[in-house]
C-alpha cells in the first residue's frame, strides 16, 4: 500500500469507529463531525448498496467486452487457444493496472468498481496461467493443481498486500495448503505451519505498524490456518484421508484404532478447547470464533462416532442446552461489576444491531417459512389436511 | 482491538473532538481490554431455536407411530404454550412505536413458540383435518394470528415470517431454501406473488403513513417489491411476445421503483429497480438481436454507461458508508 492510501485506512478505521459510537449513543453528532474534520478522509468511498452494484456491473461490462473482443476477433478458434489465454493475460495486467490507477490517483476506496478489477485480474491472470500450465507445460491434473495453487497464492498475496483487500489474503492461505496437500508430508504441513505461524500472525495481526487492511489481511490468514489445523487433525478428516484427497494424493485408507487414530481422536477434542481458552483468555475475536465452530464440529463428530440418545433427543437437548447456557453466561456477565466480567461484556457497546437485525430477518424468512401450497393441488382434496405449517413450519419439519 | 483506533482517542480527546469523559470506556474497547459478545450470545440463541425447533421435527418423523399423534400434538401445544406464555409473562405494555426488548431471549422465545405453534396446527390439520377441504386456510389463520403476535410483542422477525406464511397461502414461497422459487409456476402464482407483493408494500406504506408499527415498512416493503418483481421476471422468458410484454412490464416496474427510491432515498429498493429494470431492458433488445458478439458488446456498453449512472447517483444519494 502506498503511504496515501496506508494513512487514508488509518483514518477510515477510526471514522469508521466514530460513526459506531455515535449509533450506539456514546458521542453526539456534533463530536461525530468534530471527529470527522480531525481524521479527514481523502478517499472516494460508495455506501454498501452503490458498492455492489458498481462491483457487479464493473464484473458485467469487463466480462462482456473480453467476450465480444474474442468472438469479433475470433481469438477462441486460434490454435491450442494461445492467442485467447495471451488476450486474457493482457486483460489482466490492464485489469491490475486499472486497479492501481483507480486505488491510486484516482483514490477510490470501498467504491466498488477498483474491488472488482482486481478480481477480475486475478481472474484473467489465473486463467493465462491455468492455460500455461495445462498446454506448454502439458501437465496432468495432480501435477498442474498445486502448481495453479502456488500460482494463485502468490498473485493473492501481491494483491492483498498492495491493495488491501483481506479476502485475497485468506484466499492465499487456502491455495498455500492445498498445495502443500500434495506433498508427502502434506497432512503434517497442514498441522506444523499453522502452529508454527499462529503466534506471528496474532502478532502481526494487532500490530500498530501496520494499516488496519493489512492486520484484517493477517487475521484472515490466521483464521484460514487455524481451520486448515483442525481439518489436519480432525478424526473424520484422518479416516477418509480428506487432506490427502484434497492433493490428489490419496494412497488407501490408514487402520482404524491405531495411536494415530488415538491422536486424532484427543485432538480433536482439543483443538476446540485450546483455541477456546486462549480465546477467553486474551479476548481475541478470531480464536474465539474458530474455537466456536471447531467446537460445534467436534461435537457433530462426537454424536457421529457414539450414540448415546437418538438424533432428535441430541439435537432437542443441546439446542435447550445451548439457550440455557446462553441466559445464565449473560446473567453472569450481568451481574458483575458494571456488567462485565474478565474484560467481557453482554452489552451491545458499539455492534451494529440494526445491521444483525436484518441478517436475523434475512435467515428466519430463508430458513422458517413454509412450503408454499400448491394451487394446482387444490381440487382433489381427499382429506388429510395441509403439509405446511404456518408461521415458518411443516407437519413434517 | 484496533491499535489506530487506540491511538487517536487520547489525541481526540487532547484536541477538544472528543468529551474526555467518554474517552476511557472507548479506549478501554479500542485496546480490546474490554470485549462484547452481545451479537455473539444473540446468534447462539437464534441456534438454539433453530436446533429446539429442529429436533420436534425430528421426533414427529421418527417417533408418530410409536408415540401417536393425540400425544405428539398435545406435547408440541404445551411447549408453544410454555414459550408463548413466558413471552406473555415478560412482554412489555403494548405500544404502536418500537418497543425494546425486555431481555435477550426475548426475541427468540417468541420466535420459538410461534414456531411450535405453527408446526402444532399444521400437524393438527395433518392429522384431524378439522379445516376438511378448506386445509390450506390454516395457513392464513397462521398468518393472521403471528402478524398479531408480532404486533403485540413488535418483532420484526415474526412479522416477516408473517408476511411469508400469507404469501405461501397464496401458492407464492418465499423461502429461496424449499424447493423452488414458485411452487407450480404458473400465472396464478405469477399473478398471486404480484397481488401479495403490491398488498405487502401497500401495507408498509399505510403503516409508515398511520404510524403505527412505522418500523415495520422497510419489512413490508423490500418483501412486497421482491416479490412485485420476482413475479414478473418470472414471466419474462416465457416464449414469444408473452415474454416480451412481461421484460416490458419488468423495465416500467423497475425502472419506476428505482426513481422514486431515488427521490425516498431508499437505497435497497433502488438496488432492485436497477437491476430489474436492467435485466427487464436487456431482455427486450436482446430478443432481436439474440446472444454472441452483438449481446456481448450490448452488456459491455450499456454495463459501462450504467455505471456512469450508478457514480452521477451515487453523488446525489449520498448513501451512509
Amino acid at each position: 500500500m502506498t503511504p496515501d492510501c496506508e494513512r487514508a485506512d488509518r483514518n477510515a478505521a477510526v471514522r469508521c469507529a466514530a460513526r459506531d459510537w455515535q449509533r450506539a449513543g456514546a458521542v453526539d453528532a456534533a463530536t461525530l463531525q468534530a471527529i470527522e474534520a480531525a481524521v479527514p478522509d481523502d478517499r472516494v468511498r460508495a455506501g454498501p448498496v452503490f458498492r455492489v452494484l458498481l462491483f457487479i456491473f464493473t464484473i458485467i461490462a469487463v466480462d462482456a467486452g473480453f467476450g465480444f473482443l474474442s468472438l469479433f476477433l475470433e481469438l477462441a478458434d486460434s490454435k491450442n487457444g494461445g492467442v485467447l489465454a495471451g488476450f486474457a493475460l493482457v486483460t489482466g495486467v490492464v485489469l491490475a493496472v486499472a486497479t492501481e490507477y483507480q486505488i491510486g490517483p484516482m483514490r477510490r476506496a470501498q467504491g466498488g468498481t477498483e474491488a472488482a478489477a482486481s478480481f477480475l485480474a486475478l481472474g484473467y491472470l489465473m486463467g493465462a496461467a491455468t492455460w500455461f500450465v495445462f498446454e506448454p507445460l502439458k501437465l496432468d491434473f495432480r501435477d498442474a493443481l498445486p502448481v495453479l495453487c502456488l500460482a494463485g497464492a502468490a498473485l493473492a498475496v501481491a494483491a492483498a498486500w498492495r491493495w488491501g483487500y483481506p479476502l485475497y489474503a485468506g484466499a492465499a492461505a487456502a491455495a498455500l495448503l492445498v498445495a502443500l496437500a500434495r506433498l508427502p508430508a502434506g497432512r503434517l504441513l497442514w498441522i506444523a505451519l499453522p502452529l508454527a505461524a499462529a503466534p506471528f500472525l496474532l502478532r502481526l495481526a494487532e500490530s500498530p505498524r501496520l494499516p488496519p487492511a493489512h492486520r484484517s489481511s493477517f487475521t484472515a490468514v490466521l483464521l484460514v490456518a487455524l481451520v486448515g489445523l483442525y481439518v489436519a487433525v480432525h478424526l473424520g478428516s484422518w479416516e477418509t484421508q480428506l487432506v490427502e484427497e484434497i492433493g490428489e494424493a490419496r494412497r488407501g485408507l490408514p487402520p482404524q484404532n491405531d495411536t494415530l487414530w488415538w491422536l486424532s481422536v484427543v485432538a480433536t477434542a482439543l483443538v476446540p478447547l485450546v483455541l477456546l481458552g486462549l480465546g477467553i483468555r486474551s479476548r481475541r475475536y478470531p480464536l474465539l470464533i474458530v474455537g466456536a465452530g471447531t467446537a460445534v464440529a467436534s461435537l457433530v463428530t462426537l454424536r457421529w462416532y457414539v450414540h448415546l440418545a437418538p438424533l432428535w433427543v441430541v439435537i432437542t437437548a443441546s439446542g435447550a442446552v445451548l439457550v440455557g447456557l446462553v441466559l445464565g453466561l449473560r446473567r453472569w456477565l450481568d451481574a458483575g461489576p458494571g456488567k462485565e466480567r474478565g474484560g467481557f461484556t453482554a452489552e451491545p457497546l458499539f455492534q451494529d444491531l440494526a445491521r444483525q437485525r436484518l441478517l436475523e430477518m434475512g435467515a428466519a424468512v430463508a430458513s422458517f417459512s413454509p412450503d408454499a401450497r400448491d394451487l394446482h393441488e387444490e381440487p382433489k382434496f381427499e382429506g388429510g389436511g395441509g403439509q405446511f405449517g404456518g408461521g415458518g413450519s411443516s407437519a413434517e419439519f | 482491538m484496533n491499535p489506530d483506533v487506540a491511538k487517536a482517542i487520547p489525541e481526540l480527546a487532547a484536541s477538544g473532538a472528543l468529551p474526555p469523559e467518554t474517552a476511557p470506556r472507548l479506549l478501554r474497547v479500542a485496546r480490546g481490554e474490554l470485549l462484547s459478545v452481545h451479537g455473539e450470545l444473540r446468534a447462539l440463541l437464534y441456534a438454539g431455536v433453530l436446533m429446539i425447533t429442529g429436533g420436534v421435527g425430528l421426533l414427529v418423523k421418527e417417533n408418530l407411530d410409536r408415540i401417536g399423534p393425540v400425544v405428539i400434538a398435545v406435547g408440541i401445544g404445551l411447549a408453544a404454550v410454555a414459550a408463548l406464555g413466558w413471552v406473555i409473562a415478560k412482554a412489555p405494555p403494548f405500544s404502536w412505536r418500537a418497543v425494546p426488548s425486555p431481555n435477550l431471549a426475548f426475541d427468540y422465545v417468541l420466535l420459538l413458540g410461534v414456531l411450535l405453534a405453527g408446526a402444532d396446527l399444521a400437524y393438527v390439520e395433518l392429522k384431524f383435518t378439522p379445516l376438511g377441504a378448506h386445509w390450506p386456510w390454516h395457513l392464513l389463520i397462521m398468518a393472521l394470528l403471528t402478524g398479531a403476535a408480532a404486533c403485540r410483542f413488535d418483532s420484526r422477525v415474526v412479522f416477516s415470517l408473517s408476511l411469508s406464511t400469507f404469501a405461501a397461502w397464496r401458492g407464492v414461497a418465499v423461502a429461496l431454501l424449499g424447493s423452488g422459487l414458485w411452487n407450480g409456476s404458473g400465472e396464478a402464482v405469477r399473478w398471486n406473488a404480484i397481488a401479495c407483493g403490491a398488498l405487502f408494500a401497500g401495507l408498509g406504506l399505510a403503516l409508515a403513513r398511520t404510524d403505527r408499527k412505522a418500523h415495520f415498512e422497510p419489512v413490508a416493503v423490500n418483501l412486497g417489491w421482491l416479490l412485485v418483481l420476482g413475479g414478473i421476471g418470472s414471466g419474462i422468458f416465457a416464449p414469444g411476445g408473452t415474454g416480451l410484454a412481461w421484460a416490458g412490464a419488468l423495465l416500467l416496474a423497475g425502472a419506476g421503483l428505482a426513481a422514486g427510491a431515488f427521490h425516498a432515498r431508499r437505497f435497497p429498493l433502488f438496488a432492485y429497480g436497477v437491476l430489474a429494470a436492467y435485466v427487464g431492458l436487456s431482455r427486450l433488445v436482446l430478443e432481436p438481436l439474440k446472444l454472441g458478439v452483438s449481446g456481448c458488446f450490448w452488456f459491455s456498453i450499456t454495463s459501462l454507461l450504467l455505471i456512469l449512472g450508478l457514480l452521477a447517483a451515487q453523488r446525489r444519494m449520498e448513501e451512509p458508508l
